[in-house]
């Protein structure tokens, strides 16, 4: 058996991101020869092939490359929602202070995210995740995989350092490489 | 300003949350600059608001609102919260303290760390991170979460949904069981809708006409999807609300 060629063809079938340990069990091969198949397999693809593996959300998927993206949304004429500010605000938030309730990110916004949550929710982004150990046990909220689909992230730890920032008016002093926050 | 300057413009630098609030400068002889970086740096202990006059401050930010021809509500707010915190801090302040101590204020601010305003980047970042994304296509990934056999034209299972939970939010509760009318059947409320249904394209809250019950509105609602099914309804999109109408016949 031809491991790459087979490894082509399960992604080509996955809807969602593979892992190696999934591809091994399904080929029935160590994982180690997967790992090295899949390193062979990107880079042949992306020599000759529309389509490139890309690992994502903690896995591994075949999609097409940024270049023919014109040509397949012409051909599949997605239905993409842009995002407005208040609801990048709120998965941000959620993003970076992972669990969260929903009054701590009233907090920290000032306003009600009760509408921005429940459209996250529906959008699959954002998912209860538990309740925290707090009167009242207010339910806390993280992201989900689909959020790191949709962004094309492999993992919370790629999102970028978030850096406390100063207005510039404020000038020397700045504190703005302190306080990088902690992903979980 | 009487012990120093200070001028309101409609642009400013962001210092409380995302939406920057008004810009307030301000020249004094124990600060100069915004009024975003005097809520900034009294917060970090870095100033000493005894010297700073904030009742011009306050008058400029009123003469803002008053004289503004389009004020900017959320900047507005967000300099009413800054001018707010400065405020107490410096009523705080002007307390006398006994045995020469400064006295404890409970900094409700300080509990929220980071500020909103340091998201800025992390907002900034996702939508780069997305609008990458959406130049990459993946197979099957974007599918939607709710299916249906019958994809009416032009209007998605989305839309669909997002109109039954929009009514079923405004439905009154159901009578208690001993009023509850006697069950129906999706025949009979399919015979009902239709009798409703005209050529012209109505909304689903205007069709099942107020007022509606929670069980009223599931039951129109399954009755519609099976007369879409059945091509006797049609659904389109008007204004991003969904409307229904009788099928014309070929």
């Amino acid at each position: 058996m031809n491991l790459m060629r087979a490894l082509e063809a399960l992604l080509f079938v996955a809807d969602s991101p593979v892992t190696p340990n999934d591809l091994a069990s399904a080929l029935v091969v160590p994982v180690y020869a997967v790992e090295e198949a899949l390193e062979k397999l990107g880079a042949r693809m992306h020599h000759e092939s529309g389509l490139q593996l890309v690992r994502i959300a903690g896995g591994y998927q075949v999609a097409t490359k940024p270049e023919y993206a014109d040509a397949v949304a012409r051909f599949t004429t997605p239905q993409r929602a842009r995002m407005s500010r208040s609801l990048l605000e709120v998965l941000a938030i959620v993003a970076y202070q992972q669990p969260v309730t929903a009054a701590e990110i009233d907090s920290v916004r000032g306003v009600d995210s009760s509408y921005a949550l429940r459209q996250l929710s529906e959008r699959r982004l954002v998912t209860e995740v538990g309740r925290k150990s707090t009167p009242g046990r207010p339910m806390l909220y993280g992201t989900t995989q689909h959020f790191l689909h949709s962004f094309k992230l492999d993992a919370l730890t790629e999102l970028p350092p978030l850096h406390r920032a100063l207005p510039e008016t404020v000038g020397e002093g700045s504190e703005a490489d302190q306080g990088r926050l902690e992903l979980d | 300003m009487a012990e120093g300057k200070e001028v309101v413009r409609g642009d400013g630098v962001s210092a409380l949350g995302v939406v920057a609030p008004v810009e307030i400068l301000i020249e004094c002889g124990a600060f100069s600059g915004s009024l975003g970086a005097l809520f900034h740096l009294v917060r970090e202990h870095k100033v000493d608001l005894l010297g700073v006059p904030l009742a011009p401050v306050c008058e400029a930010y009123l003469r803002y609102l008053l004289e503004s021809a389009d004020v900017d509500m959320d900047r507005a707010g967000a300099a009413l919260a800054a001018l707010a915190y400065l405020l107490e801090r410096k009523a705080w302040n002007l307390l006398p303290s006994q045995e020469g101590e400064e006295p404890e204020v409970e900094d409700l601010l300080e509990t929220t760390e980071p500020w909103v305003h340091e998201f800025a980047p992390a907002i900034e970042a996702l939508s780069q991170l997305a609008e990458e994304r959406s130049l990459v296509f993946f197979r099957s990934t974007d599918a939607s979460p709710y299916e249906l056999p019958y994809e009416p034209d032009g209007v998605s299972a989305d839309d669909l949904a997002k109109a039954l939970n929009r009514l079923l939010e405004k439905a009154a509760p159901d009578p208690p069981a001993a009023q509850r009318r006697p069950s129906r059947s999706l025949s009979d409320q399919m015979v009902e809708v239709m009798g409703r249904l005209g050529v012209d394209f109505l909304g689903f809250e205007e069709l099942i006409g107020a007022p509606f019950t929670r069980s009223d509105v599931v039951w129109w609602f399954l009755a519609l999807l099976e007369l879409i099914r059945l091509g006797q309804a049609r659904v389109r999109l008007e204004d991003g609300e969904v409307a229904f109408a009788r099928a014309v016949a070929a």
